[in-house]
């Protein structure tokens, strides 16, 4: 039985169709890499997973359970957490505050949930940085806060949009050992990267998408050597 | 922030209502009490959910006119008259809240103004219900359970009440887990939602709340002042100054309301002193004069009076 189950799904904005008939399954525990030139809808499929918005056709699973059509706070305490590839912090509230929000989303004891902020937020190496305001963090340290963030839901399937994208050299193999290490503990993860080295790092299956559609599904050495996906990326070449 | 600050303001209120006698000072005390309570009351939809709003004064006028109506028509205590217009501010509330779920920004906050403006325009117009625009004398009956109390110092600790159950109100938007989840809804409602906060519905509640607390106010000003104008009461310049006193002494703080009106009221009770009676100049006064306030208030201490204590 699969965790995650998209079917058919479609998403048009005016003259573009951003998503169009993308299906695929992920079995629990698995670390699905989303790639794709710019545009291709990826972020799209995100927005639609998380519920923020709604498809014109197919639908969303996630365990037999239907996610279209629910709102994405609902679709949260249903157990999906994403990211946002234009990173949304709570700008006033502190790091520890922050995440706090989404532990309280499990219990409805502050302190506990500070507890539990506080672990997390050392799990992603922010423990300096617990009392800052999220304002005053650099790219690097606001993607480990929206991660903590999510986590702190205790997600079933965690949608990470460009974990490494904007952010320093020097921090990625950082970044790319957390995600091992939350895959690792038994996390679902579907991960949108630009960086094939990233991608093929951390994980066994790979997805493109291109002008809406899913154009190669399989390992990364597969698709990565697939004639219509280096045709996407081609074209992208081209036209830049 | 600590809650010293608060214990020593509100005590210092109600010590003041052993040791003042002079009636003019006691009139100050409860009117900044009052319109402390009703800043903080604003403060809970503008300050701790970011829901600016402009028409406040319509929740204040309900309450105004349900003490009124409900004592001048149907003999009703004026503690009836303040819950029945608490319940209907509610409501108006509701429907303010599902408008905050529709409108962004400035769209919001001209709804709000229009909302109120409405209201104005139903209660001077109603002839047969609320009198229309000449407005209505509340009754002047004895007693506590109908709110007829000549000695100030009573009003004093009824306001002194209210007060704090405002400021508690208050605190515990900032200690609480709904404090902390109304709080993402301000900061990004998005990110918010995508942490699993029903933003829509505490927004709508947070509104509510606001606009309930904001009636209660009203009533009580009502049965203080003794008339109820319904160009004054559901005036702009009635929810400026809500938002203005919050503003001025520190949005989303629990104490900054209070903070502000002091200083608003003071300022107020000084104009009217140094320019009379309410003539049309006066309202222009008022515009500069908090105009000004705000700008000093931006430039030199953007986190309000309260930011501006804790730093020193
Ligand atoms: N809210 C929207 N309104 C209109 N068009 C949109 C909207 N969101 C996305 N699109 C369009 O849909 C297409 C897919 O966008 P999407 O953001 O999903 O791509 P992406 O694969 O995430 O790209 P990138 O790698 O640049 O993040 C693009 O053509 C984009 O312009
Ligand atoms: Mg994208």
């Amino acid at each position: 039985m699969s965790l995650l189950s998209v079917a058919g799904v479609t998403k048009r904005f005016g003259g573009i169709t951003a998503n169009r008939g993308i299906s695929f399954d992920v079995a629990p525990g698995e670390l699905v890499g989303i790639i794709g030139p710019n545009g291709a809808g990826k972020s799209t499929l995100f927005e639609i997973i998380s519920g923020f918005y709604r498809p014109e056709e197919g639908d969303v699973r996630l365990d037999g359970v239907r996610l279209t059509g629910l709102s994405p706070d609902r679709v949260c305490r249903l157990g999906v957490a994403r990211t946002f590839q234009k990173l949304r912090p709570f700008a006033g509230l502190t790091v520890l505050g922050n995440v706090m929000v989404g532990a309280l989303t499990r219990t409805k004891d502050v302190r506990h949930a500070r507890e539990q902020a506080r672990e997390i937020v050392a799990r992603v190496g922010l423990e300096d940085k617990a009392d800052a305001h999220a304002r005053t963090l650099s790219t690097g340290q606001r993607k480990r806060l929206e991660l903590a963030r999510a986590l702190a839901t205790r997600p079933r399937l965690l949608l990470l949009d460009e974990v490494t994208g904007g952010v320093d050299q020097r921090t990625i193999p950082a970044l790319v050992q957390l995600v091992r290490e939350l895959h690792a503990s038994g996390l679902t993860l579907l991960v949108i990267e630009h960086n094939m080295r990233v991608i093929t790092a951390v994980t066994q299956r790979i997805i493109a998408l291109h002008l809406g559609e899913v154009i190669a599904d399989g390992p990364p050495d597969v698709v990565a050597r697939d004639r219509a996906v280096v045709e996407a990326y081609l074209g992208q070449a081209y036209t830049r | 922030m600590s809650a010293a600050p608060a214990a020593v303001f509100f005590a210092l209120a109600a010590l003041a209502s052993f040791v003042v006698r002079d009636a003019f000072l006691l009139d100050s005390l409860i009117l900044i009490l009052l319109w402390g309570s009703a800043a903080a009351a604003w403060n809970v939809a503008g300050g701790y959910a970011g829901q600016i709003s402009l028409g406040h004064s319509a929740f204040f006028g309900l309450g105004a006119y349900g003490a009124a109506v409900l004592g001048t028509r149907w003999d009703l205590s004026a503690w009836i008259g303040l819950a029945v217009g608490a319940v209907v501010a509610t409501a108006a509330g509701l429907v303010l809240g599902f408008l905050s779920n529709r409108l962004r920004g400035p769209y919001f906050v001209l709804a709000t103004i229009a909302f109120s403006q409405v209201l104005l325009i139903v209660a001077s117009r109603l002839r047969a219900f609320t009198a229309g625009s000449e407005g209505i004398p509340v009754p002047f009956r004895p007693g506590f359970w109908t709110l007829g109390l000549a000695d100030k110092r009573v009003w004093v600790w009824i306001v002194l009440v209210v007060a704090v159950l405002a400021y508690l109100l208050q605190r515990y938007l900032d200690v609480s887990r709904r404090g902390y989840q109304l709080a993402a809804v301000r900061e990004d409602e998005d990110a918010a939602l995508s942490l699993g906060v029903a933003a829509r519905r505490l927004k709508v509640a947070a509104i509510a709340v606001s606009a309930a607390l904001t009636a209660v106010t009203g009533a009580l000003w009502a049965q203080y002042v003794g008339f109820v104008d319904p160009f004054y009461v559901f005036s702009v310049d009635l929810s400026v100054r809500f938002a203005l006193a919050s503003i001025i002494g520190g949005l989303g703080t629990a104490l900054g309301p209070f903070l502000g009106a002091v200083l608003v009221t003071t300022v107020e009770t000084y104009l009217r002193a140094q320019f009379g009676g309410i003539g049309a100049g006066l309202v222009g006064i008022y515009l500069v004069v908090y105009g000004t306030a705000l700008i000093v208030m931006v430039r030199f201490a953007p986190q309000g009076l309260v930011g501006w204590l804790r730093r020193s």
